[in-house]
């Protein structure tokens, strides 16, 4: 075959193949007619029940990252940073100048700065695609609760109209809406402690987030993320990835108490000495 | 956010106390009624959606009742983390605590069996609370897991503590989740009749699995760890800090009675910890305005780091508070 032949079906082949699977990784476009396989609640309301999962390397950082070493050298290749490829729209972090600084600044500092070293509350959007499980309850009158396995965090999204949140706090007030089978959720009243992901990406306590969960198939969510922050970046900007249906027998959420494993690095130069301390190295962690 | 009047309702207390009269009046408005089931009897529950009893909505567990009935031998200030009476601690020591819309019912306990009100703990228990409550200045694992910010446990997350006192439960098919204010926790119930996850699993707040029993919501708990308390707050007096093991098991039944009440029953049952199994009775109030705060508890913890090195400056020499 010519060479230009086989460019052409390669390209061609291609350019099926994406057609083929868009749809299943990108969601339904809006306005696209509501797909029958989509599960439904007796209100006709698409019916969001169950254990959700991000996978992916978003909550290492949402923009495209090459892997690396890990930050514990005994580790080695176990907490090494996997690969990814970009969530954000564009791949592009509209940072305004002294912020882009900052999280240069956060990234190579993130040992010391990243809350979730310290198992704090990990805010939204983050709580979304950080790497544990986390449960829809869709309720009959409305209200939905989204329960994380990280730090026992959790939210109650009013449906409907809420009064604007009374002070700020980490995980926000989630207002929900449906438009058509897409769950829109408006966050505000955040705080300035949570981050984006373990890349330093930050904001302020001006940080407007507008979630979007569609879903596309019964196991299949998609999750779209407008991101607004005047103090911080020159415009809104957008992430999106899939959420999908964890399967697996039994599946509930644990217990990930995060607490009880920053206790010693938080607090262990206070403990009363024994005699009897090791040091706390990844030599002293007992693996199963 | 209800609005609150500490001096108020200290004088309706004191009124109610006093006064016989009043505390008839007392108890034609109390929410708990004396029999569970003859209430359940005439009012029906409204059902959610796919027919379950209807629980969800906004509850608190403001009480004026005493957990135990009190003792001439109890210690209220040692309880309370007062350990040489200078007024340092944990909390205050009165049960009564920031408890200032209580509500009053006829229980002189919440502890409802053994008759006596008494939790029948064992010696060693009492023993192993002291010695924690003594040491909090050397480790942290000697605090109650609250002061830690990681729970209040299970059932103890549901014993009054005087704020924080707000939780909310909503119902999915096969599912009641009960969103509690204090430590931001979520605990979700399955009620497919799934068996406990059994084996090696070791949890702080134990592996709940739910049915229901006619209108009532019954969760059976096993699977704990031995590093939690029965229960963590002051307004629980002698409890607090009493360990659990792993043979914990706990039962816990929410009736909705009427409109605005859920009786919560609770047996308590730990043969290593306990001469015998226990049951607390007390009413959640619905209360649809209260607005739950986010709890965020070890995001804001200086309690613990600031005790420790009062331990450490301690160690080192300097005066204690009661020599200042």
């Amino acid at each position: 075959m010519q060479n230009w032949v086989k460019g052409a079906v390669i390209a061609l082949v291609s350019v099926a193949g994406t057609l083929a699977i868009s749809p299943m990784i990108r969601g339904p476009v809006e306005g696209r007619t509501p797909d029958t396989n989509v599960l439904r609640s007796a209100d006709g309301k698409p019916n969001l029940n169950g254990i959700w999962q991000a996978v992916g390397s978003a909550n290492w950082n949402l923009q495209d990252h090459q892997a690396r070493t890990g930050p514990v050298l005994e580790l080695g290749a176990i907490l090494a940073v996997p690969a990814g490829l970009s969530v954000v729209e564009g791949n592009e972090i509209p940072y305004q100048p002294w912020a882009a600084a900052k999280q240069k600044e956060n990234y190579e500092n993130w040992l010391s700065r990243d809350p979730e070293v310290k198992c704090y509350l990990p805010g939204l959007p983050r709580a979304t695609y950080m790497p544990y499980p986390f449960q829809i309850l869709q309720t009959g009158n409305n209200d939905i609760l989204m329960a994380y396995e990280y730090a026992s965090a959790s939210r109650v999204i009013k449906m409907g109209k809420v009064e604007p949140p009374p002070v700020d706090t980490w995980m926000g007030q989630s207002a929900g809406r449906w438009e058509g089978d897409t769950l829109v959720v408006d966050v505000t009243g955040l705080n300035d402690q949570t981050w984006f992901d373990r890349a330093g990406n930050f904001h302020s306590e001006a940080l407007h987030v507008v979630e979007r969960f569609t879903p596309v198939s019964p196991d299949l969510l998609d999750y779209q993320v407008t991101i607004e922050d005047p103090k911080v970046f020159t415009r809104p900007w957008k992430i999106q990835m899939p959420l999908y249906r964890r399967q697996d027998k039994g599946a509930q959420l644990l217990e990930f108490k995060c607490v009880e494993f920053v206790e010693e690095m938080m607090y262990g130069h206070l403990r009363k000495k024994t005699g009897d301390e090791k040091p706390f190295s990844a030599a002293r962690l007992r693996w199963p | 956010m209800r609005t609150r009047n500490r001096g108020l309702m200290s004088l309706a207390i004191a009124a109610t106390v006093a006064v016989a009269a009043l505390v008839a009046a007392a108890g034609q408005e109390q929410t708990a009624p004396a029999n569970t089931a003859e209430v359940a009897k005439n009012w029906t529950p409204p059902r959610t959606p796919d027919g379950a009893p209807d629980l969800q909505g906004i509850w608190t567990n403001y009480t004026g009742t005493p957990f135990e009935v009190p003792d001439k031998s109890d210690k209220p200030e040692f309880y309370a983390g007062d350990l040489d009476g200078t007024g340092r601690g944990t909390g205050p020591s009165s049960f009564l605590n920031d408890t200032t819309d209580r509500q009053l019912t006829k229980a002189t306990s919440l502890v409802v069996d053994p008759p006596s009100g008494r939790v029948p703990i064992m010696p060693w228990a009492e023993e192993r609370r002291n010695y924690k409550l003594a040491h909090i200045q050397d480790d942290w694992v000697n605090f109650t897991p609250w002061e830690r910010c990681i729970t209040r446990g299970v059932p103890g997350g549901i014993f009054p503590a005087g704020y924080g006192s707000g939780y909310q439960i909503l119902q999915s098919p096969g599912y009641v989740a009960i969103v509690y204010e204090m430590i931001h926790e979520a605990r979700i119930i399955p009620l497919d009749g799934r068996p406990h996850l059994g084996g090696s699993f070791r949890l702080w707040n134990g592996d709940s699995r739910g049915h229901w029993e006619g209108n009532t919501l019954v969760v059976d708990i096993t699977g704990y760890n031995d590093k939690g308390t029965v229960a963590t707050n002051v307004a629980t007096q002698r409890v607090r800090a009493i360990p659990q093991s792993e043979e914990l098991h706990v039962v816990e039944r929410f009736t909705r009675v009427d409109e605005n009440t859920i009786n919560y029953d609770v047996v308590v049952e730990d043969p290593k910890v306990f001469t015998s199994p226990w049951k607390v009775a007390m009413p959640l109030h619905r209360e649809p305005d209260y607005q739950m705060f986010e709890y965020a508890c070890h995001e804001g913890n200086r309690a613990v780091p600031n005790t420790l090195s009062g331990g450490r400056a301690r160690d080192k020499g300097a005066p204690s508070a009661k020599t200042q």
